[in-house]
Formats: C-alpha cells, structure tokens, sequence
C-alpha cells in the first residue's frame, strides 16, 4: 500500500500521533463502555417500569423500601384501572453489600401473579421459567451464573440455603441479570432471617413484602393510576413510569455526558498532534508537492492524498484503541466479577462509532494541512528547500 | 514543421516585498517546432528556468501569450492546467525529484494514475516507458537503490507515460557525472527520434547544447538569439 509507505516515512512521529489518537480512542471506549452500560440498565428499566406502577411502602425512595403488609393486596386490586397485583420482595443478595457502582445482586420474590400482563419479557439460556409451587428453587440471572457456580438442575447457596436452580436467565444488559428469582415465600424467609432480632420477633414472614406491581387495564394511565392508589390506598407510595424517569434516567444522562466529554477532550487531544504530523508532513514535502503538481496532479488530488493520509493514521489509532480499550473493559469486567460489579459494556455502537469517530477526526484534522498543500502553486514548491 | 510551443512578448516580475522585485523575463519570446530538440543556454539570472516553468504551464505570466500547438494556455485556470500538465507536458528536473517511498513503477505510474488511468493500465504503461529507458530490471527498486543516471531515467519515462507532446528538461544532467550524462542525452535523443517528442532544455553544458537541433540564449529576461 502505497498510503502506508507515505504514511510511514517518518515512522516514530507517525508512531507517536496513532498513539495519541489510540489513547484518546481507549478513553472513548472504557468511559464509553461505562456509559453504555449505564444507559443499558436505564433503558431496560425505562422499559420495565413504562406501563406498570410501583408500590412501596410510605417514605420509600427508590433507594430504599421499607416493609409492607401484604394485607394491602386487596385494597390495591380493589382501585379501579387495576388489572393484577403481584406481591413481591426484593432484597440484596448479599446483606454486607457495600456502596455498589452498578445495580447490586439481588433477590426478588415474587407470588408471580399477573405475569401473563407482564410486557418485560424474559428469556432462558437454560431451564424454565419459575413456578409459584417452586419452592426451594431459584432462576439466576445471567451475570450470577458465574458467581454463584449456577447450572440447571444442580445446587446454589443463597445467603447459607440451598437451592435449586430451574432456570438461567439469558443475558437482558439490565435488572435480571444481577438477580436470583424465587418464591415469595422462600424470599419472606430470607429477607426475615436476617433482620434484626428485636424487629424480627415483631414481624409474621408471611405477612411481609417490599413492594407491589400493580398492572394496569388496558386503557388505563399508569401516572393517574398511580394517584388513584395513592389517594385509595393509606400508608403506601405508588409510583408510575415518570417517577424512575425523573429519578434516574435523567441522573444518568448527566453522568453519560461526564464521561463522553472526558473522553472526547482526550480524542481532540490526539487530533491536535494529527494536525501538527500532517502540517509538518506537508511541509517537508513541498517539494514533492511540487513535482506532483508538475507531473499533472490536481488540487483535489493532492487533498485526496494528505487528508486519505490523516484518515489512515486516525483510523489505525481509532481501532488500536478500540483493541486496547476492548480488552481494558474485558479485564476489568473480570476482575471485578467477584464484586458484583459489571461496569461496563462495549456495544456495536460504540465499538463502531469509537472507530468511525477516529476516522472522522483524522480526516478533519488532516484538512487544513491538505488545502494548504493543494493550494501550493506548482513552481514556489519546486523551488521550497 | 507544425509549431508546438510559442512564446510571446513574456513578461514575469517576481515581487519579494514593496519596491523589491526581480523582472525576470522582460519580453521573452521563443516557438518550437513539433520534433524540435531545444537547448536554452544563458548565464544563471538570465531567465531561461522561468521561460521553461511559464511555457510548461508551471508558473503564470503578468504580460505575454504561451501557446500550445494552437490554444492560448496562459489564460487557462487552474484545473485546465493540472489537466494540460498531466496529459501533454512533461517535465524532468535536474535533481529527479522522485517520490522516495515509491519504487521506479511505482514513480511512474503516479503520472499514468493522474492521467485518470486505472492501475491496471497505469502499470502496463508504465512498464512500456520504463522499458523505453531500458530499466525493465530496475521497476521494484528505490531511488536511493538505483545510481544518480538510472534514476534521471526513470523521471523520464515518467515524463514519457502520457505521451507528452513536449518534455521539458530543467537542467537534467546538472547532477549527473559526465558518463551518465551523455548516457541520458543520448536517451532523450532516441526518445525523440523514436516518439517524435519535442524537447526543451535548459542547460548549462555546452556539450548537452550542442546535441540539440537548436540551441537558444538567453540574457537579462530575453532570447537574444537562437541558432
């Protein structure tokens, strides 16, 4: 290839910009990656929560749910625009769980009520799905199956019980990934044995749940469902799709464009020193320039050649970044697999745009340096020393 | 013989600054006839590579008329001239000024390639002129791998590829030792006689002049005779 051995001739300064780039593409990719995996547990959630309500225990956050009685189920179902109420516990998976980046492991109990109106559908890698009469078993979202050592038919330890594994969840990018399904009654025994023993003698296990989905009716508006439970219901905060958009999504969105600009500011680094190897490139080869133009070159050939350069050194930096930054994310992620944590993801997205945006960068800083050299007349070249 | 190139009243100033400023044609005029081989003498200042850049399209006029065979070209824009350069023109330099990254083929296919050539056709044509220069065995080496003489040749059959009507040589054994030197004359001279291609050079060796068919001096910006 005749680019390249242009491109090349002076090897170490070239070597130096791809690295720059290649740098600025690897920032691109790991905050990218972060980001992605952000906005993919966002969008699931986005997705989960836009057609259903939400009811928690009064002062609950998103971050935090009190205990509820399970004698509330009535009283919800009996609003009107309730279709189904599924009853259900959500806790950690593990209790010494420290401050979590992502979504921590957890345990959700559900009495599997109202399943059929369920629009966030999952699939199985393995197994099947689970059966209210399932006690004793659990399904195990996809991230867990390594962690927990999960397969379909054999035994996992979930806070010290044994339990069946029915079922492995294939991989959502969201929730479910991090979690390990169960009965509502076998998570109403867990989330109960770990309470503290003064609470613990207060409360009746059966009696307990973290939470309520409330399906809708067709036709009816999960934000003025909401209101309506609310206003029907004492003691409990129902939320509908808004209230995750407004909590999270938009807090994400922030933090996405953080970690976008960091990267980016480090690629318009990389792009500065391609415009300064291709201006000082175009300088020292005035000359051949020159005989180019006297030869019958024209003006857009000669930018066709220095920007198709620029393109090159920006396209080898983006997907030498890309490499590094993939296999980055890959040793991260299994590093930090012990702790839960699955921080970030390389989608086709990035993946394609990092490298497309390397290009796009060489290319635009390879501009300037190619007008000025198509714009040489052929005779002041010939004579450049 | 039809005339190829014709030069009238050529004037060109070089301005290096307010009230600096060098006239270095002040009036030039020159023809050449189609087949013609040209010899330009005159002493350094006199002229004779800014004739040869103006008349080969390279550089611009501010008085006078070039012409190519029977189109005024002094007028054209820039993209007429890349197209004029590529397709009728040649040029050789005294320092060969190949691209050093490329091998000979490669050197003069660039040429064929401008020309809108494909590679394909570009290599094939390439080849012939390479082979007209009789370095077929030299196409995949360097110019830092080939001596100061086969290098000047391969800058020919790059000036060769397009089938130029004129080639223009400015000093082009200038760098050469005296046997490569003749070697490269006698090289034009059988291009010529072969392909009827017109040359013009610009020389200082009174033994490359006195091969041509006419020799031309020059003196302070003008032709003062030509024999």
């Amino acid at each position: 290839m005749r680019i390249l051995r242009n491109v090349f001739r002076r090897k170490l300064r070239v070597l130096l910009t791809i690295f720059g780039i290649t740098i600025g593409v690897l920032a691109l990719v790991v905050m990218g990656s972060m980001a992605e995996k952000i906005n993919m547990l966002v969008s699931g959630g986005t997705r989960y929560y836009s057609d259903k309500v939400t009811v928690a225990a009064e002062g609950s956050s998103m971050f935090s749910t009190g205990p509820l009685s399970i004698g509330k189920y009535d009283a919800i179902k009996a609003v009107p625009g309730v279709a189904e109420v599924s009853a259900g516990i959500a806790t950690l998976l593990e209790t010494d769980t420290s401050v979590s980046f992502g979504i921590p492991a957890t345990i959700q109990g559900s009495d599997l009520r109202g399943q059929e109106l369920e629009s966030f559908k999952v699939t199985y890698s393995d197994g099947r799905a689970l059966r209210a009469d399932d006690s004793g078993s659990v399904v195990v979202g996809s991230d867990l199956v390594g962690k927990l050592d999960a397969q379909v038919g054999g035994f996992v330890s979930v806070r010290g019980e044994r339990f069946q594994v029915v079922g492995i969840l294939d991989k959502t990018l969201t929730g479910p990934d991090t979690s390990v399904w169960m009965t509502l009654a076998d998570a109403q025994r867990l989330f109960v044995q770990d309470l503290p023993e003064v609470i613990r003698s207060q409360v009746d296990k059966n009696d307990l749940v973290t939470s309520f989905v409330v399906y809708p009716t067709e036709g009816t508006d999960p934000e003025q469902l909401a209101l309506d439970v609310n206003k029907a219901v004492p003691g409990v905060k129902a939320t509908g799709p808004k209230a995750f958009q407004d909590q999270i999504a938009s807090a994400t969105k922030i933090f996405s464009a953080i970690l976008y600009g960091i990267a980016i500011i480090a690629l318009f680094v990389g792009g500065l020193s391609v415009i300064n190897t291709m201006t000082m490139s175009v300088n020292e080869r005035t000359r051949e320039i020159g005989v180019r133009k006297a030869i019958g070159a024209s003006d857009g050939q000669i930018v066709r050649q220095f920007l198709g350069e620029a393109g090159i050194i920006g396209l080898i930096g983006g997907v030498s970044g890309l490499v590094l930054g993939w296999i980055a994310v890959v040793v991260a992620n299994k590093l930090l697999e012990s702790s839960d944590l699955n921080l970030f993801l390389v989608t086709p997205r990035l993946a394609i745009g990092s490298v497309v945006f390397a290009l796009i960068l060489g290319l635009v800083s390879g501009l300037y340096p190619s007008l000025h050299a198509a714009r040489l007349e052929p005779v002041v070249a010939l004579r450049y020393e | 013989m039809p005339t190829v190139i014709k030069g009238i009243d050529i004037h060109k100033r070089y301005v290096m600054g307010k009230d600096n400023y060098v006239d270095a044609l002040q009036g030039a005029s020159l023809e050449v006839e189609e087949g013609e081989m040209v010899a330009v003498m005159g002493p350094s200042g006199s002229g004779k590579s800014t004739l040869l850049h103006i008349l080969g399209c390279l550089d611009s006029l501010n008085k006078g008329e070039v012409w190519l065979e029977d189109r005024r070209v002094d007028t054209l824009r820039r993209g007429e001239l890349a197209n004029l350069r590529r397709n009728e023109v040649g040029f050789i330099f005294q320092t060969f000024n190949l691209v050093p990254s490329f091998t000979a083929i490669e050197n003069v296919m660039l040429a064929a390639e401008y020309a809108g050539k494909g590679r394909r056709e570009a290599r094939e044509a390439s080849r012939n002129a390479l082979s007209l220069v009789g370095l077929s065995d030299r196409e995949r080496h360097r110019p830092t791998e080939l001596s100061g003489g086969q290098q000047q040749r391969v800058a020919i059959a790059r000036a060769l590829v397009n089938g130029p009507k004129v080639i223009f040589g400015d000093e082009p054994t200038g760098n050469l030792d005296s046997s490569s030197s003749a070697e490269i004359v006698e090289m034009m001279h059988q291009v010529n006689r072969d392909t009827r291609t017109t040359f013009l050079l610009v020389t200082h060796d009174p033994g490359v002049a006195s091969t041509c068919h006419r020799v031309v001096h020059m003196l302070d910006g003008l032709v003062t005779n030509s024999h």
